[in-house]
């Protein structure tokens, strides 16, 4: 009998389910099991809720930093503009991020480019150019370990090596990161 | 021993403070300066840095203001050594004018894969900047 409390869900919103989620005093094992499937409806509405939050913000970052970066020599040097399809790009790879990846910091790049850094200390960090090719260049510092890589971004999936990468840069895991 | 118009060595020696300064407050977090400061102008393939320390402030923004900025803000300067540079497998000479200009050179570069190149160069950047103190307005 989940249906008919998906569709109250569909129709006004998550919020409907909470009495469904956590008002229920509802003892039988159906009754438990709707509560529990409902809970779990509200939770991922809520936490998908909070991560497109966090994603409006960092698209807003990349937008800025690009009327920042506007012009030739926005660096006083020579740095190429940050252009449109590099901001497309950039925000295609924010929006395509796994909800468990963490959102990166934003940097310009003197040939135009966004670099995409996930900072956990000085010296474990992973930064990734995202710039008007759909190829992707990469580099990481692991304490001692050290590498850079290139891969592949068509715009909806990101490549799996770059999210073992950026989670075992921040979760401080075990993956192997590889070139 | 050839001497500058700055009055420098021409030789920087391996302790000598490099300053690279910081138009965009993006290039830098509370933590360090991102590696992206550190990467190369596309066109002459160089990093430009002056041979300064965090000290006196002064003449370090005076520096950055006249000759770095270009009508840009400053939001500060990463300062490195020399050997910093070194280590990553990169050369850096004087340079000048400006006075006390350096540029970093050397960095990988290949007309056949510019994303390698580039890649390439992020870790080499990310090793210096890993190693950079922030200094800032």
């Amino acid at each position: 009998m989940l249906e008919p409390v998906s569709i109250v869900g569909l129709s006004l919103g998550y919020a409907a389910l909470y009495p469904y989620a956590y008002g229920s005093s509802a003892i039988s094992s159906e009754a438990r099991a709707v509560r529990e499937a409902v809970s779990a409806v509200v939770e991922s509405a809520e936490r998908s809720q909070v991560l497109f939050g966090e994603k409006s913000v960092a698209i807003s970052q990349i937008v800025s930093l690009a009327k920042e970066c506007a012009e030739t020599g926005w660096d006083g040097d020579e740095a190429a503009p940050i252009n449109q399809a590099v901001i497309h790009t950039a925000v295609k790879f924010i929006r395509a991020l796994p909800n468990d990846v963490p959102l990166p910091e934003f940097a310009p790049e003197p040939d135009g480019s966004i670099s995409l850094d996930w900072i956990r200390s000085r010296n474990r960090l992973f930064s990734l150019s995202v710039g008007s090719t759909n190829r992707l260049a990469y580099a990481w510092l692991d304490g001692s370990d050290r590498g850079h890589g290139v891969a592949q971004f068509a715009g909806e999936r990101i490549p799996p090596r770059i999210i073992e990468g950026i989670l075992g840069i921040m979760n401080h895991g075990n993956v192997t990161l590889r070139s | 021993m050839v001497t500058l118009p700055s009055g420098l060595e021409e030789i920087i020696a391996d302790d000598e403070d490099l300053a690279r300064y910081l138009t965009s407050s993006s290039q830098f977090n509370a933590t360090m300066v991102k590696p992206a400061a550190f990467l190369p102008n596309p066109k002459d393939r160089e990093t430009s840095v002056f041979r300064h320390g965090s000290e006196p402030r002064d003449r370090l923004w005076a520096i950055g203001v006249e000759h770095a900025a270009g009508g840009r803000n400053l939001h500060g300067a990463a300062i490195c050594k020399a050997h910093h540079v070194r280590e990553a497998q990169l050369e850096v000479t004087a340079d000048e004018p400006p006075p006390r200009h350096a540029a970093i050179r050397g960095w990988p570069f290949s007309e056949s894969d510019p994303e390698l190149q580039k890649a390439r160069q992020k870790e080499l950047a990310a090793v210096i900047a890993s190693k950079a103190v922030v200094v800032h307005i």
